[in-house]
């Protein structure tokens, strides 16, 4: 197969998602009292609503229709104040009613947005960037400093109800296949769910995973999931076609279900585009089928073929009452919307003085950027920019190597990281001795200033002294004098290293670096 | 009578709503199908221009929700007690083969 | 011929309470005798599928214990009153069936709404009623543990689908019974059996609980013998429901205007429908004696044109069973139900329960409501039902902008025999009068008015009201009461005469 830069030179890759979120942070599920909990006995959550029994009917939870306004406010949507939910008739198990309960035509939320920001070696996947400069615009492409930035469209955000879980017995590792029997357990039968379904305006896995990772921060910052792919509160299913550069006609995709993770999206979604392209360039047909992305295997298998479309027999809910929300209702959801994390790095930099790139960092998560602002909180302004490097590269580190971790919870408090940075801005400790110190404090709880102490740390800036040891040794190693003075300028490194060596690290290295230059010339 | 579905089409239908049919049961419910639509043609010719729908009855109503609250449900074996067959505090089902559709 | 039925089962509320509450009887005694009555006299009649025995006499004994007899007037409308209810719906720890082989060995877990509604008025609950299977049906013929017969006709069918309350009321075996009505399941069969049958403006009662078949159209009444036992029945099950989003609040009584008479009321009839092909000559006659008697009894009579109900039938018969396709979908042998043994596969299981689970008329709108509702279909039926539902539902208002009740045959003919409507399109004209008013949503009645002169048996007539003003049709009822006098017992039938 050939690579993705070879392939999107001939071929346009066309992506949409389709991103189911459980609402996990509600007490009850959509349509029945019952509370939602993740790992429960099975079937120990379930009423007759969400069993299907005879005779039970739904009503809708007033605080999943708040969560679900609030996201599409979030995402530049239009809340359609008229909505209805509808029947969705299909036979599967783990549905108790053997309809799933969603929206029609017209969802609560429609027609939004987001923006990308593509930076770095990703930006390159892009065609069509070469020799464009920043300000330029082709496509839902804005050329930026750093890459370009891409308008996504949101065709909705509906509102519906999830199904229960099934455990596979008799076949291999729970798969369906080859499974003699399964067991149904409708704990998470009827958790109150959003789809959003974005347009086809994605083009690179990339652009796919960076939508997928904005959407989880500003779902996380609402506060309306717990966004876990793992445990399956966030799901994404991709949608892929191929079509000749220059060709507006869309060519035939393929579903792709089974992401678990940010990375198998984009793994699959390069796959899929690889695979594709393959199937064409030998003539070969795509047919409409699901897919199912294998991350050990690293290649996507057939699920099932798609011969018709899916007829779901839709029609109007008539158990559930139609919708007629009030500008009332929807100003009193939009009071609740927190700061976003575009509006917030945006006053990062405003306020700050960051880089767009450093405020982008801070807020990808929300702790970060709280963290950031507990910091400065109290800090001089002029250490925000030191700050912010601490989180977004050692914090950052940490977390990723700490799955476990929390900031809120780890011996890094706002205050001596704030003191962290300030000894190494004051030249008290190097940089690299700043490290050593940000481990020191998460592993013995201590602060900076102390464990700076006790392991004799402070650098030694008394320019008498380090005066003394750059002439011992430069009276050491008059060869190497000779070499540099002889044009051989890259021997200050050596000097340097030698000065430090003799003060057992803790010479402030301007300060030798500046006096070696100043004797040597 | 009109001949609105074929044979073929009402078996479709069978399999579609999980209705075991018989070839003869497939003949009749053709016959007995056929004559209940041709019953139905009227709806299809009335002048309808421009007349919303009613999806629901007395539509007054609106808005209606409850809060989110927590009520009381079935213990496990409440939930199960009208199982045909259980296992495991689950409900306990024969292979599926082929997948029942958007998932 | 001996009346069937014992003399508590004969009574009305009002007589029963009085007895109750003079201490003549306990509601223990009424209930004992009630159940052992039924369990003898309906063997033949087969309005029961089930007696609740144990629920009754422990209603009946905690009334005892609870309620001083002086105060007795404050244990609830149905305090100590026998009460049947259709087997769709749920009383928790009895079956509830529908009449199907699907739901035979069901154990509800919960109650539904209506019922816990009527025990909370102080009912006691003796048993669970026959109906055609789901409640498809207009005979009770499609119930899978066999019909009802009507007490007036063994015979005869005693209409449907809820037969079974209508025979268990008309033959004294209980004062009040519980019905629920999607096309006339409640005022076709209380026509037939000669009865007071009510279904209320869709959303006085709630549903939860009710084993839906039509969602949009379902609605539970109750069936009484003399109107005012209706009334005070629906007074005991109406009201919002937190549990069901398309219920809503009722704050009447509707016993309040029973004694005001009709004088100054405007009273409609339906020329389309009393010229209707299929209507009987009996039927006719017996309508319009029953609007000259209220004319001259003060009301005045107007003539109201529908002119869009004659869609009502097509209509019914693609919002039915598109919302029955649905309905039914969840009956599938995983969590309830009837479930065929020894299937390895899912699909197979899922094709054989639902094929023996579910009787013909049942798989026939299944199948039916799924075939409407298909890609490409449904816009040439489902959605201009809908339509012609907004029509409907103007024409009731403007009808009602000008009368006060509507007053119109309740079925085309009496009592027909068992088997004698075998195509399923030809039993579906039997709800000809009583569909356009699911359709709307409105209130509609059944009231007897006597005997048919050629057939001998029950004729009633249908009265409708304005939506959520189900006192006016009560009120001409109680009039119609008055002059025909209340609802006799059935006269009785012998088994397999």
């Amino acid at each position: 197969m050939q690579t993705l830069e070879e392939v999107l030179e001939r071929y346009e890759a066309v992506i949409g998602l389709e991103v189911h979120t459980e609402l996990t942070t509600l007490e009850t599920k959509m349509f029945c009292g019952c509370k939602l909990e993740f790992g429960a006995e099975p079937n120990t959550h379930t009423c007759p609503v969400c069993l299907g029994l005879p005779g039970a009917l739904p009503v809708p939870n007033k605080a999943a229709i708040e969560s679900i306004v609030l996201a599409g406010l979030a995402t530049n949507c239009d809340i359609e104040k008229h909505s209805m939910f509808y029947r969705k008739n299909y036979m599967y198990p783990d549905m108790a009613k053997n309809f799933q309960t969603t929206q029609g035509p017209v969802a609560f939320c429609m027609r939004g947005h987001l923006d990308l920001e593509v930076g770095g070696a990703a930006a390159k996947e892009r065609h069509g960037l070469a020799g464009a400069k920043a300000g330029d615009a082709f496509e839902n492409v804005t050329v930026t400093e750093e890459g370009y930035r891409a308008h996504v469209g949101i065709t909705r955000i509906h509102m519906e109800e999830d199904a229960g879980k099934m455990v596979h017995v008799g076949g291999e590792e729970g798969r369906i296949a080859g499974a003699t029997h399964s067991l149904v357990d409708y704990n998470r039968a009827g958790t109150p769910l959003i789809e959003l379904v974005t347009e086809p305006d994605l083009r690179t896995p990339e652009e796919a995973r960076l939508f997928m990772q904005k959407l989880r921060q500003i779902y996380l910052t609402l506060g309306i999931s717990d966004c876990s792919m793992e445990e399956g509160s966030l799901r994404c299913d991709g949608n892929v076609s191929l079509r000749r550069r220059g060709s507006t006609e869309l060519g035939t995709k393929t579903e792709l279900k089974n992401i678990n993770s940010f990375k198998s999206l984009h793994d699959g979604l390069l796959y899929e585009i690889r695979r594709q392209a393959q199937v064409l360039d030998e003539g070969g047909i795509i047919y409409q089928e699901t897919r199912h992305w294998d991350p050990s295997a690293k290649r996507t298998i057939v699920m099932r073929v798609k011969e018709t479309a899916d007829d779901y027999r839709l029609f109007p809910e008539p158990d559930l009452a139609p919708y007629d929300l009030s500008d009332e209702f929807i100003s009193r959801v939009r009071a609740k919307l927190p700061e976003l994390p575009d509006d917030k790095a945006a006053r990062f930099q405003e306020e700050f003085g960051l880089s767009a790139y450093d405020a982008q960092h801070l807020v990808e998560h929300r702790s970060t950027a709280s963290f950031f602002e507990a910091c400065m909180a109290d800090a001089d302004k002029k250490l925000a920019k030191p700050v912010a490097n601490l989180i977004i590269n050692d914090v950052t580190a940490w977390l990723n190597a700490n799955a476990d971790a929390s900031l809120e919870d780890s011996a890094l408090t706002p205050a001596r990281a704030v003191q962290l940075v300030g000894l190494v801005d004051a030249g008290a400790i190097s940089s690299k001795q700043g490290k050593e110190v940000f481990a020191a404090v998460l592993e013995e709880d201590a602060d900076p200033k102390a464990i700076v102490e006790e392991r004799g740390m402070e650098q030694v800036s008394d320019t008498g002294a380090i005066e003394a040891v750059v002439d011992a040794v430069l009276a050491e190693n008059p060869d190497k004098v000779e070499q540099y003075k002889g044009g051989k300028m890259g021997l200050i490194g050596f000097f340097v290293g030698q000065c430090m060596k003799q003060m057992q690290g803790k010479g402030n290295p301007q300060l030798i670096n500046q006096l070696l230059e100043e004797k040597l010339s | 009578m009109t001949q609105h579905l074929t044979e073929s089409e009402v078996r479709g239908i069978a399999e579609y709503t999980r209705i075991g049919m018989t070839e003869d049961e497939v003949a009749q419910m053709t016959v007995d199908l056929n004559s209940i639509i041709d019953s139905l043609e009227p709806i299809r010719e009335y002048q309808l221009d421009g007349v919303e729908p009613t999806f629901h009855p007395i539509g007054s109503l609106s808005n209606v929700m409850r809060e989110d609250v927590e009520a009381a449900g079935f213990t496990q074996e409440e939930a199960l007690a009208n199982a045909p067959k259980q296992q495991n505090g689950s409900f306990l089902i024969p292979a599926i083969l082929g997948d029942g559709g958007d998932r | 011929m001996a009346a069937l039925g014992t003399p508590f089962g004969q009574m009305s509320v009002a007589q029963l309470q009085a007895g109750l509450a003079a201490k003549e009887f306990s509601c223990h005694e009424v209930a004992a005798a009630t159940l052992d009555v039924i369990e003898e006299a309906d063997a033949p009649l087969h309005a029961f599928l089930e007696v609740t025995r144990d629920a009754a006499l422990a209603a009946a004994d905690a009334l005892d214990a609870r309620v001083d007899a002086d105060a007795f007037a404050q244990a609830g409308a149905l305090a100590g009153v026998p009460v049947g209810y259709k087997d769709n719906m749920n009383l928790v720890g009895t079956h509830t069936t529908c009449a199907s082989n699907m739901l035979e060995s069901y154990v509800s877990p919960y109650t539904a709404t209506c019922v816990a509604k009527t025990l909370q008025a102080g009912a006691v609950p003796v048993g669970k009623l026959n109906m055609d299977e789901f409640a498809f049906g207009s005979s009770t013929e499609t119930s899978a543990f066999g019909p009802t017969l009507n007490p007036w006709d063994a015979t005869r069918v005693p209409g449907g689908s809820s037969g079974g309350s209508a025979a268990a009321v008309a033959a004294g075996l209980v004062p009040v019974a519980l019905g629920s009505d999607t096309g006339g399941s409640i005022r076709q069969p209380a026509s037939f059996c000669g009865v007071v049958g009510v279904k209320p403006t869709y959303g006085m009662v709630s549903r939860y609980g009710v084993v839906a078949f039509g969602s949009s159209l379902d609605q539970v009444g109750p069936f009484a013998r003399t109107v005012e036992d209706a009334a005070l029945a629906l007074n005991a099950i109406c009201g919002h429901d937190p549990l069901d989003c398309t219920s809503q609040p009722c704050s009447v009584d509707f016993t309040a205007n029973l004694s005001e008479g009709v004088k100054g009321m405007k009273v409609g009839i339906i020329p389309a429908f009393m010229e209707a092909e299929g209507l009987s000559a009996e039927v006719k006659a017996k309508v319009e004696e029953a609007a000259a008697k209220l004319e001259a009894a003060g009301a005045e009579l107007r003539e109201v044109e529908l002119p869009n109900a004659k869609a009502a039938i097509s209509a019914y018969y693609v919002l039915g069973p598109c919302e029955a396709f649905s309905n039914l979908a969840r009956f599938d042998s995983v969590r309830y139900g009837y479930s065929d043994p020894g299937h390895k596969d899912l699909g197979s299981q899922y094709e054989a329960s639902r094929a023996k689970g579910f009787g013909l008329e049942a798989r026939r709108r299944i199948m039916l409501g799924s075939y409407l509702l298909s890609a490409g279909v449904y816009e040439q039926y489902y959605y201009p039902a809908q339509q012609v539902r907004t029509l409907i539902t103007e024409d009731y208002m403007k009808a009602f902008d000008q009368v006060d009740c509507l007053l119109a045959p309740a079925a085309p003919r009496t009592a027909f025999k068992f088997g004698e409507m075998a195509e399923p399109a030809e039993m579906y004209l039997s709800d000809m009068f009583t569909i356009s008013i699911n359709i709307a949503g409105n209130g509609g009645m059944s009231m007897p008015v006597g005997l048919g002169a050629e057939s001998g048996l029950p004729v009633g007539v249908q009265l409708m009201g304005p939506a959520f003003k189900d006192e006016n049709m009560l009120r001409v009822a109680a009039e119609l009461e008055r002059i025909y006098g209340p609802a006799p017992v059935a006269p009785g039938f012998k088994a397999g005469e």
